[in-house]
C-alpha cells in the first residue's frame, strides 16, 4: 500500500538520528557473552590454519574517479579479485572530461574513458605517472529493432550478415548520411517509423548523449562529426580543400559552429546514458542513445545468462567513421601505482575485462577482438563487426578537440584544476 | 602464550564493536528532498538497518533546489534539470547525481472528461490545450515557479506546443502559446502534494491533474476519489523526472555510494515500485501492472535556464486567474481580397475558432475568456464587431463577420490602424487589465484617408498604456511591407509574413505574441 494516506506534516519526516550510546556503560548482552567462547574459538581456528585474520587485514581503499569504466570496478567478481590483492575501489563517478578539468585531491587514480580525457590528466601532473590501457572499445549508438529497420528503409543503415536466419543485433551506419537526415529536421514518422512500428514518434531523428564538456563519449562523438563534416579528415590538420570564404578564417571554429546544432537539438544534456538505454524505459526515453560497445556486449551477455536468449529489441549501430576509445588508468600515488600495476599483469583481471565486452590487448599487439569474439560464441550471442569498411574517424590533435568541445557546449575552462 | 593470544583477540573484538557503533553514530545524512518523495519514509528504516546510514530528510525542496551552502549533505529532487542547468551558468561544480526511479508526467482525467474528449486517436497535450480553450476541461497543475513537477509539466506541454521535434529554444517561447491552455487552469498548489490534497476536498473544482504518474495511481490507490482518474500518457510526448539523489557534500561519498548501492538494488527497487508507484530504473524488475504501460516518447529538456524561466514567466502566479487576452483584428475588406484570399481569411478565422484540427491550431485557438474584435476596413471602417469568448456562439457571431462582410473600394491602413489605438485608448481609460494587441491584415497599398507619418505622429500623443499596444502586421500579396514593418517596430510588434505560408499559418505565428 502507498502511504499517502498519512496525513502530510512537515514534523515527521525528522528521523531520530541515533541516540549516543554512552560508552561507559557499554555491556555485552547475555548472548553475546556465551557466544564469545565460540567466536574466540573460530578466531583461534582461522589463525592457526594460517588463513590468516582476513577481514582485519589491511584493506587498502583506493578512491578513484571514473566515469563509464566504472562499469568494471563495480563488477562483484572484479571486486573479489581485487580483494585477494587487498584493494577496494571506492568509485567516485563524473564525466571522464569533468574528472580532468575538476580536483583529483585525495583520489588513488583517475580513468578516463578515453585519451583525450587522460591526455589532460596527464599534463597537469607534476611527476611521471604508471598508468595502464588495458583495452579499447569502439564507440557505437544504442537503438531498438524498429528505429534501426526505418534507417535501413531510409537507406543510412545496413545491417550485418548472420548466420543462422537470427535477426541481426547488429547495423553498419552511415554518419553522413545519419548526419543529412538530422540536418534535414526529418522526424521519425518522417522517414517511416509509424508504418515500421506500433508505436509512433513524431520526435526529429537525434542522438542523445551526455554533457560534451563532461564526459568522453560525447567528446569523441563530437570528433566523429567534426571528421564527417570536415571532408573525411580531422579538422584542424591542414587548411581546408575548398576555399570556403564564407568562415571565421579558423577552420576549427568553422567545423565546431557546423557540429554544434547537430549536438545541441537534443536539449539537456543527460549523463548515464547507458543506464536509461537499458533500462525497461528505455526506448521512450530516447531512440538512439550514445554509448559504448561494451557496455551493449556485457548486456547481452547478462541477458543471455538470466532469460536464455539474446534481448533482440536492444540492437547497436555501428558508425562508419568509427572511433576507439581507449580508456586510461592513471595512477595518482603509491597505491594507485598497486592498481595500475595490477590491471597491467593480472591474467584474472583481464580475463574477466574481456567478459565484461572489452576488447583486450594482449602484448601490445593487435590481436584484441578474437578472444572476445570467441567468448560471445561461447555464450551465444552474435558476434559484431565493428568496423568492416575500416575507416576510422581521426580524432583533431586535443588543442582542437577542446575548442570544438568548448564551442559547442560553451563549457567551463578546462585543465583549471579545482573548478568548484 | 596462549593467554596473550586470547587477550589480544578480546582487545581487538572490543575495539571492533565500538569502532562500529562509534562509526555508526556520525552515518546520518541530512537530506533536502521534493515533497512528493514522503512516500519513501517507510523504506528509511530497512536501510539504516541494512546500511547503517540515517536519512534526515526534509520534505521541503523547490524546484530551484535552492540549498543554503553546507546545510545539506545530499539532495533528492524529483528532477535535477533546473538545479544542474543554474549551475552550470554560474559555473559551479556539478554534483555527482544518482537516478533512482522515474516517473513521466502525466495527466490524469476524471472518467466522465475522459469519455467526452476522447475521440478514439490517443490523446495529445494538444487535445487538453484545446479542451481547456473551449472551457470542457478544468485542470489542476503544480506551480512551475515552485514545484518541480509543475515546472517539468510546463516545459512538457510548450514542447508539446512550439511543436518541433526537439527541445524549446528561446525563439519558440518568445511568445507564449499556452494562454489557452492556461485558461482551463482551476486548481494549483506549491507542491504536487499540496495540489492533490487540495483536490481530495474540492473534487469539483477541476476535472484533471496534471502530476506524475506516481502520485496519481497513489491518489487512485488510496479510494479518496468518487471515481479514479483515468491515467492518460499523452502521444506527443511527456517529460520524465528521474528522482535523482544528489552528493553535495562530497565529504560524505562513501555513506551516499552506500545509500545509492542500496536503493538501486533490485529488491529495494521493487518495493519502491510498489510503495511509490514509480518506475524502476533498474532493468527487469517486476512491477506492478499499472506501471507495465509504455510511457510514450520523453520530450527534450530544453538547454538554457532563460528558456525555462521566459515560460514561467509568461505562465505566471497560476493561481490568480488571469485576465484574456484582448485582440482587435483590422482586416482589409477591399475588393482585392476577393476570391482566394478572402476564403483563406475565413479559413484562418474558422481555424482559430476551434475548427484546426493541428497541434498548432489546438494551442493557437480563440479560448474561453479572451476578447476578439474584428473590425472590416476598406476606404473607411466598415463593420465592428466584438465578442468575449464564452461558448460557441459568441465565436459564430464573429465568423458571420467574416464570412458575411461584402467589399468596398480603397484601402485606409493608417486610418484603420489609428481607430485600433484609438479602441486601446479607450480599453486603457477604462481601466481594462487585459493585455491588448493589434493584428492588421492587408494585401494592398494606403490609398485613402492618413498617411503613415500622420498616424505616427497620432500615436506618439496616446497615453503610455494605448502606446504599449503591439501591433502585428500579416502583409498579404502588394501590400507595402516596409511602412507595415515601421509600424511593427514603432509598436513594439513584429511582422509575420503571410505570403510565404498560409493567413492561418501567420495568425497561428502572432498568437500570444506580446
Amino acid at each position: 500500500m502507498p502511504e499517502h494516506a498519512r496525513p502530510p506534516s512537515v514534523e515527521e519526516p525528522r528521523l531520530a538520528t541515533r541516540r549516543p550510546a554512552a560508552p561507559r556503560r557499554r555491556r555485552l548482552p547475555r548472548h553475546v557473552l556465551a557466544a564469545l567462547p565460540l567466536a574466540l574459538a573460530g578466531l583461534l581456528a582461522l589463525l592457526v590454519s594460517g588463513n590468516a585474520l582476513r577481514p582485519f587485514e589491511r584493506i587498502t581503499t583506493i578512491d578513484g574517479k571514473m566515469a563509464s569504466k566504472s562499469d568494471f570496478f563495480k563488477d562483484p567478481q572484479v571486486r573479489r579479485l581485487l580483494l585477494k590483492h587487498g584493494i577496494r575501489v571506492e568509485i567516485h563517478r563524473l564525466g571522464s572530461r569533468g574528472i580532468a578539468t575538476q580536483s583529483l585531491a585525495g583520489m588513488d587514480v583517475a580513468f578516463p574513458s578515453g585519451q583525450p580525457a587522460a591526455r589532460l590528466i596527464m599534463q597537469r601532473q607534476q611527476r611521471t605517472v604508471k598508468s595502464a590501457r588495458p583495452f579499447v572499445t569502439p564507440l557505437v549508438l544504442g537503438t531498438f529493432r524498429e528505429y534501426a529497420q526505418t534507417l535501413a528503409a531510409a537507406g543510412v543503415a545496413r545491417p550485418q550478415q548472420v548466420t543462422g536466419g537470427e535477426d541481426t543485433l547488429y547495423y553498419d551506419l552511415d554518419m553522413r548520411k545519419f548526419l543529412r537526415l538530422i540536418e534535414e529536421r526529418k522526424t521519425w514518422n518522417g522517414i517511416g517509423y509509424e508504418k515500421r512500428s506500433e508505436r509512433s514518434n513524431s520526435g526529429r531523428v537525434l542522438v542523445r548523449t551526455s554533457s560534451v564538456c563532461e564526459s568522453n563519449a560525447a567528446g569523441t562523438y563530437l570528433s566523429i562529426l567534426a571528421f564527417v563534416k570536415n571532408g573525411n579528415q580531422p579538422p584542424g590538420s591542414e587548411p581546408r580543400p575548398k576555399g570556403d570564404a564564407a568562415g571565421s578564417g579558423d577552420p576549427v571554429l568553422d567545423v565546431a559552429a557546423e557540429v554544434k546544432p547537430l549536438i545541441n537539438l537534443q536539449g539537456m544534456a543527460a549523463d548515464e546514458q547507458a543506464d536509461s538505454y537499458f533500462s525497461d524505459e528505455g526506448e521512450s526515453i530516447a531512440p538512439v542513445s550514445l554509448i559504448y560497445e561494451h557496455q551493449f556486449l556485457a548486456h547481452q551477455v547478462a541477458h543471455r545468462e538470466r532469460h536464455q536468449r539474446q534481448d533482440t529489441r536492444r540492437v547497436l549501430l555501428y558508425p562508419s567513421p568509427q572511433a576507439l576509445t581507449e580508456p586510461q588508468l592513471i595512477s595518482l600515488g603509491a597505491d594507485g601505482d598497486r592498481l595500475t600495476d595490477l590491471m597491467e599483469t593480472d591474467e584474472e583481471l583481464r580475463q574477466r575485462a574481456i567478459e565484461l565486452g572489452f576488447r583486450v590487448r594482449f602484448s601490445g599487439e593487435n590481436g584484441t577482438s578474437e578472444q572476445l569474439n570467441a567468448y560471445l560464441r561461447d555464450h551465444h550471442v552474435q558476434v559484431p563487426v565493428p568496423n568492416p569498411d575500416q575507416t576510422k574517424a581521426d580524432a583533431p590533435d586535443l588543442d582542437a578537440l577542446e575548442r570544438i568541445i568548448n564551442h559547442v557546449g560553451s563549457c567551463p575552462p578546462a585543465g583549471k584544476g579545482g573548478v568548484s | 602464550m596462549r593467554r596473550r593470544a586470547l587477550a589480544a583477540c578480546l582487545v581487538v573484538l572490543a575495539t571492533t564493536l565500538a569502532a562500529c557503533s562509534e562509526g555508526k553514530e556520525q552515518r546520518t545524512l541530512r537530506v533536502l528532498a521534493s515533497p512528493e518523495l514522503a512516500d519513501i519514509k517507510p523504506l528509511l528504516r530497512d536501510l539504516e538497518e541494512d546500511t547503517g546510514v540515517t536519512l534526515d530528510v526534509d520534505f521541503t525542496a523547490t524546484a530551484d533546489l535552492d540549498v543554503p551552502p553546507g546545510s545539506y549533505d545530499l539532495a533528492w529532487p524529483a528532477s535535477d534539470r533546473s538545479y544542474l542547468l543554474r549551475l552550470r551558468e554560474e559555473r559551479r561544480r556539478v554534483p555527482e547525481s544518482t537516478a533512482i526511479m522515474r516517473s513521466p508526467v502525466v495527466v490524469g482525467l476524471t472518467p466522465a472528461t475522459a469519455r467526452r474528449i476522447t475521440t478514439g486517436k490517443p490523446l495529445t497535450w494538444a487535445d487538453i490545450a484545446d479542451a481547456a480553450a473551449e472551457g470542457t476541461v478544468r485542470f489542476g497543475m503544480p506551480d512551475p515557479r515552485r514545484s518541480d513537477t509543475g515546472r517539468a509539466a510546463l516545459v512538457g506541454v510548450a514542447t508539446a506546443a512550439a511543436g518541433t521535434g526537439g527541445a524549446l529554444r528561446r525563439k519558440d517561447v518568445s511568445c507564449d502559446r499556452l494562454r489557452g491552455f492556461r485558461s482551463g487552469q482551476t486548481l494549483t498548489g506549491a507542491s504536487s502534494r499540496e495540489l492533490i490534497d487540495t483536490y481530495v476536498r474540492r473534487q469539483g473544482a477541476a476535472d484533471a491533474l496534471i502530476a506524475h504518474e506516481a502520485e496519481l495511481l497513489a491518489l487512485n490507490a488510496g479510494r479518496k476519489l468518487k471515481e479514479p482518474l483515468t491515467i492518460v500518457h499523452p502521444a506527443d510526448g511527456m517529460v520524465l523526472s528521474d528522482f535523482p539523489l544528489l552528493l553535495l557534500d562530497p565529504a560524505r561519498h562513501e555513506p551516499y555510494r552506500e545509500v545509492v548501492d542500496w536503493l538501486r538494488r533490485d529488491d529495494v527497487q521493487e518495493r519502491l515500485a510498489r510503495a511509490t508507484w514509480r518506475r524502476p530504473v533498474g532493468a527487469d524488475v517486476p512491477r506492478p501492472p499499472e506501471l507495465r504501460a509504455p510511457i510514450g516518447n520523453a520530450l527534450s529538456y530544453p538547454d538554457q535556464l532563460a528558456v525555462v524561466r521566459r515560460l514561467m514567466d509568461n505562465y505566471g502566479d497560476p493561481g490568480r486567474r488571469r485576465a484574456g487576452d484582448h485582440v482587435v483584428f483590422l482586416l482589409d475588406f477591399s475588393p482585392s481580397m476577393r476570391g482566394a484570399r478572402m476564403a483563406d481569411l475565413r479559413a484562418a478565422f474558422r481555424g482559430l475558432s476551434g475548427a484546426d484540427p493541428s497541434a498548432a491550431g489546438k494551442f493557437a485557438r480563440f479560448y474561453r475568456g479572451e476578447r476578439i474584435t474584428v473590425v472590416r476596413f476598406a476606404g473607411r471602417v466598415l463593420e465592428q464587431r466584438t465578442v468575449s469568448v464564452r461558448g460557441a456562439g459568441g465565436l459564430r457571431r464573429l465568423n458571420d463577420v467574416v464570412a458575411g462582410g461584402g467589399l468596398a473600394p480603397d484601402t485606409a491602413v493608417w486610418s484603420a490602424l489609428d481607430h485600433g489605438y484609438r479602441l486601446g485608448a479607450d480599453a486603457v481609460r477604462d481601466g481594462d487589465q487585459r493585455p491588448l494587441s493589434i493584428v492588421l491584415m492587408t494585401d494592398g497599398e494606403n490609398n485613402t484617408g492618413m498617411s503613415y507619418g500622420e498616424f505616427a505622429r497620432r500615436y506618439a500623443r496616446l497615453p503610455a498604456g494605448a502606446r504599449a499596444v503591439p501591433t502585428f502586421p500579416v502583409p498579404f500579396g502588394e501590400a507595402d511591407g516596409r511602412e507595415l514593418r515601421r509600424a511593427a517596430d514603432a509598436t513594439g510588434g513584429r511582422v509575420v509574413d503571410a505570403g510565404s505560408s498560409s493567413l492561418s499559418q501567420a495568425f497561428k505565428e502572432i498568437r500570444g505574441c506580446r
